[in-house]
C-alpha cells in the first residue's frame, strides 16, 4: 500500500506552482513525495521518532516577517564577535537589515538563494545516500536560503554567524520553513561557520545544508539548535570533503519537541572529519540523530563523540553509521555515544553501525548509556560538595565539556549558562 | 584531633583493615609507610568516607565527633582533606570554578563570607604561587589531561585553598620528580600550623626528607607492626620492609 501524498499533512505544502530554479531537481523530489506519506515507526529509520504530533495541525508556508518588528527581536541573539558578519533569517526568509556583512573579507560571496541561479550547479548533488521525507521537502519547494563562497586560499579570521530565527503563526497554523544553504570552500579556504536556529511557539522547520569542502580547505561548523520546545525540526546537512580537507563540525540539540538532525559526510583522501554533538533534553522533547560517515577513500580520519543528557520524559536516538569503503586503507575512524539518564522515564535509544569493507583501518565504536560515574562523585564530595550539588555539577559537565572548545566567547557563555540551567547546576553560581 | 580505635573494614567482603589503632594530634605530622598492598591508602579512604570500603568495626573521632556518623561531604567541610593518589578527572567543569564551589561551600559552612569570582580570582592567583602552577592550568577542566605530577599539584593547590585541619596525603611523591616533589613538600609545610596536622602515606622515604614527621608508623597486612619516631624512616630507607614483617611475625608487635 502506498498511500498518496494527500494522506501527509504537509501536503498542503506542496499545493501551488513548484517555485523556480533547478527545474529538475525539485521535480525528482516532489516525484518522491508524491509516492510517500509521511514516515511512521514502522520504517526503520523512524522506529523511535514517533511523528504522531505533525498529525493534526494545518502546516502553511511561513510569511515574511515585517521588517520593523525584526530588528529589535534580533538584538539577543547578536554576538559581538560575529556583529559584522551576520546574517539573519526571519521566518526562513533572508532579513539584509539585520545583516551585516562588512566585515567580510574580500572575494568571500554571500547572497539570497533566490539570487543564485541555476548556474549554482553544486545546489542538491552534494552528499550521498538518498534523502529522506523533509529534504525532499525543501528541494521540492524552498525559495529562501542562501549561498556563501569562499575563494581559493582566504582564511576567513572572523566567524561568519547564520542566524535563524522563527515564529509560530499566531492563528493555529504551522508555519514551515524551509531554507536552503549552500556553503562552498575553494582549494585551501578556511572558514568558520556559527549556524543557530531560534524560536518561538510551534512551527516545522526543516533546513538543508550542503557542504563542499575542496582540496585542502578547512571548515569548521558550530551547528546550534534552540528552537522552542514546541517547535519541529528536521535538518539535513550534507557535506563532500575533498583531498585533505577538513570539516569539523558540532552540533548542540536544546530545542525542539521533535528533533532530527541528518549530518551526511563523504570524505575523500587524506580528509577528516569530526561530527561532534550534544543533546540536552527534557519535559516530553525527542531529539534524534542519524549520522552518516563515509570514508570514501584511504587515509581519512574520523572522529565523532555523541552525548545525550536526557531528563523528565524525554527521548533520544542516535543512529551513528561508519562506513569505510573497499580500498579505503589506512582509514582512522573512532566514534563515541555516551548518555546520561537523569530520571526513570527519560530513554535513549544508541546505536553504533560500523561497516567496514577495507581491511588496514584503525577503527572504534563504544557507547555507554548510564548514570554519573560514582568516583567522580566521590571526589566532588571529598572537597566538600553535598551529593546534589556534586550530581549537579558533574551533569554540567558531562554537557559543558563540548562547549569549551567553541571560538566564540560570548557564545561559549551563553550556552554555558543555559546548560547550567537545565541541568539544576544554576544554584552553584556562576561556572561559567 | 584524630582516634582511630581498633578499626576494621573491608572491600567486597574481603577485609583490609583488620584492627588499626592512632592517635594524631594538633601539630603532629605522622607517616604511614608500608609494602605495596597492605592497607595504607585503603585506611585514609575509609576516613574520608570512601564508598567501596565497609567499616566493619571499632570507632574514630575527629575533634571529638563520631567521623563514621558524618557523610563524605560533611567530613570535609569538618575540615578533614585527603589528596588522592590518583585524582579523578572531571571534563567539562574548570578547575577554577571547581576551587571556587568547594571554597564557598566550606566558607558557607564555617560562617565566613564566601568570595564572588573576582575575589577568588585574586585569591586563587596567590594560591598557584604557593605550588608553582601555570595560571592556564585554572581554566582547563578539572584534573583532564593533567600529567600525573600536575595532578599532584593540582591536590595541593585544593588543600590550600580548603586549609584542612587534617589533611591526609596518599602517595605524593608518585608521579612527581625530584623538583615538583620539593616544591609540593615546601608548599605542604607552609600550610602546616600548630593548630593543625598532617598523615603522610607513602611507600618511598623520600618525600619525609622535606615533609618530616614525628611520628612512623609500619602498616602490613591490614596492622600497624611498628612505631616509632623519624629513624624508623631512616632504617627502612636503609633494610627495606622485610625485617619489621620478620620481627612482627616473630614477637608479635614491638
Amino acid at each position: 500500500m502506498t498511500p498518496a501524498v494527500d494522506a501527509s499533512p504537509l501536503s498542503d505544502l506542496l499545493a501551488g506552482a513548484r517555485p523556480e530554479g533547478w527545474e529538475a531537481l525539485r521535480a525528482a523530489a516532489e516525484a518522491r513525495l508524491a509516492g510517500q506519506a509521511l514516515p511512521d515507526t514502522g520504517m526503520e529509520d523512524w522506529k523511535y521518532l514517533d511523528l504522531a504530533l505533525l498529525h493534526g495541525p494545518a502546516f502553511r508556508p511561513a510569511a515574511p516577517a515585517v521588517p520593523t518588528t525584526a530588528s529589535a527581536d534580533i538584538q539577543p541573539y547578536i554576538h559581538p564577535e560575529m556583529m559584522a558578519t551576520r546574517q539573519v533569517f526571519v521566518n526562513g526568509f533572508h532579513a539584509p537589515h539585520a545583516s551585516c556583512a562588512t566585515g567580510l573579507p574580500p572575494g568571500v560571496r554571500f547572497f539570497p538563494i533566490s539570487a543564485a541561479s541555476e548556474a549554482c550547479r553544486l545546489l542538491g548533488t552534494l552528499g550521498e545516500g538518498a534523502p529522506d521525507f523533509f529534504e525532499d521537502l525543501n528541494t521540492a519547494r524552498f525559495t529562501e536560503g542562501a549561498v556563501l563562497l569562499v575563494p581559493q586560499n582566504v582564511r576567513v579570521e572572523v566567524p561568519l554567524h547564520l542566524l535563524f530565527l522563527s515564529r509560530s503563526a499566531g492563528d493555529g497554523t504551522v508555519p514551515t520553513m524551509l531554507p536552503r544553504l549552500l556553503v562552498a570552500l575553494d582549494r585551501g579556504a578556511e572558514l568558520e561557520l556559527v549556524e543557530e536556529h531560534h524560536g518561538e511557539g510551534t512551527y516545522l522547520s526543516c533546513p538543508v545544508v550542503e557542504i563542499r569542502v575542496a582540496e585542502g580547505a578547512i571548515l569548521r561548523h558550530e551547528r546550534i539548535q534552540r528552537e522552542s520546545t514546541e517547535a519541529f525540526h528536521f535538518s539535513a546537512l550534507k557535506a563532500e570533503v575533498a583531498r585533505g580537507g577538513q570539516y569539523h563540525s558540532r552540533t548542540l540539540s536544546f530545542g525542539g519537541r521533535l528533533s532530527r538532525q541528518r549530518p551526511r559526510i563523504r570524505l575523500a583522501e587524506g580528509a577528516e572529519a569530526t561530527l561532534d554533538g550534544l543533546a540536552l533534553l527534557g519535559g516530553n522533547q525527542v531529539a534524534d540523530t542519524h549520522s552518516f560517515l563515509h570514508h570514501a577513500e584511504p587515509h581519512g580520519t574520523s572522529r565523532q563523540l555523541h552525548k545525550c543528557v536526557v531528563d523528565g520524559q524525554a527521548r533520544a536516538i542516535f543512529n551513528g553509521q561508519v562506513r569505510v569503503a573497499p580500498g579505503a586503507q589506512v582509514t582512522d575512524a573512532q566514534q563515541q555515544s555516551r548518555n546520561l539518564l537523569l530520571s526513570e522515564k527519560a530513554r535513549v535509544d544508541t546505536k553504533p553501525q560500523l561497516e567496514i569493507y577495507a581491511d588496514d583501518v584503525k577503527c572504534s565504536h563504544g557507547a555507554a548509556v548510564g548514570q554519573l560515574d560514582p568516583d567522580e562523585l566521590f571526589y566532588l564530595q571529598s572537597r566538600g560538595l553535598d551529593p546534589e550539588d556534586a550530581r549537579n555539577l558533574l551533569t554540567y559537565g558531562f554537557a559543558a565539556d563540548l562547549l569549551a572548545r567553541i571560538p566564540v566567547a560570548s557564545l561559549r557563555r551563553s550556552l554555558r549558562h543555559l546548560v547550567l540551567a537545565r541541568t539544576q547546576a544554576a544554584s552553584l553560581g556562576d561556572l561559567a | 584531633m584524630l582516634s582511630i580505635k581498633n578499626l576494621t573494614a573491608s572491600i567486597n567482603g574481603t577485609p583490609v583493615l583488620k584492627g588499626i589503632d592512632l592517635e594524631i594530634k594538633a601539630g603532629e605530622i605522622h607517616a604511614i609507610m608500608g609494602p605495596n598492598g597492605s592497607g595504607k591508602s585503603t585506611l585514609g579512604k575509609v576516613l574520608v568516607g570512601h564508598p567501596s570500603y565497609e567499616v566493619t568495626g571499632g570507632e574514630v573521632t575527629f575533634e571529638g565527633r563520631d567521623l563514621f556518623a558524618l557523610e563524605a561531604d560533611e567530613r570535609a567541610r569538618a575540615g578533614l582533606f585527603m589528596g588522592f593518589q590518583h585524582p579523578i578527572e572531571v571534563p567539562g567543569v574548570s578547575n577554577a570554578a571547581f576551587l571556587r564551589l568547594a571554597y564557598n561551600k566550606k566558607a558557607e559552612a564555617e560562617g565566613r563570607d564566601e568570595l564572588d569570582p573576582l575575589e577568588f580570582d585574586d585569591f586563587i592567583r596567590e594560591k598557584i604561587k604557593l605550588v608553582s602552577m601555570k595560571e592556564e592550568f585554572l581554566d582547563r577542566s578539572l584534573n583532564e589531561g593533567f600529567s600525573g605530577g600536575e595532578k599532584k599539584r593540582n591536590e595541593i593547590l585544593q588543600m590550600a585553598v580548603l586549609e584542612p585541619k587534617l589533611a591526609i596525603l596518599d602517595e605524593l611523591d608518585s608521579g612527581l620528580d625530584i623538583d615538583a616533589l620539593r616544591v609540593l613538600g615546601d608548599a605542604v609545610n607552609q600550610l602546616m600550623r600548630p593548630e593543625r596536622a598532617l598523615l603522610v602515606i607513602t611507600h618511598f622515604p623520600r618525600i619525609l626528607e622535606t615533609i618530616r614527621p614525628q611520628y612512623v608508623h609500619v602498616l602490613s597486612g591490614g596492622r600497624i607492626l611498628k612505631s616509632a619516631g623519624p629513624e624508623l624512616a631512616v632504617e627502612l630507607e636503609e633494610r627495606g620492609y622485610d625485617w619489621v614483617l620478620e620481627e612482627a611475625a616473630a614477637g608479635g608487635r614491638r
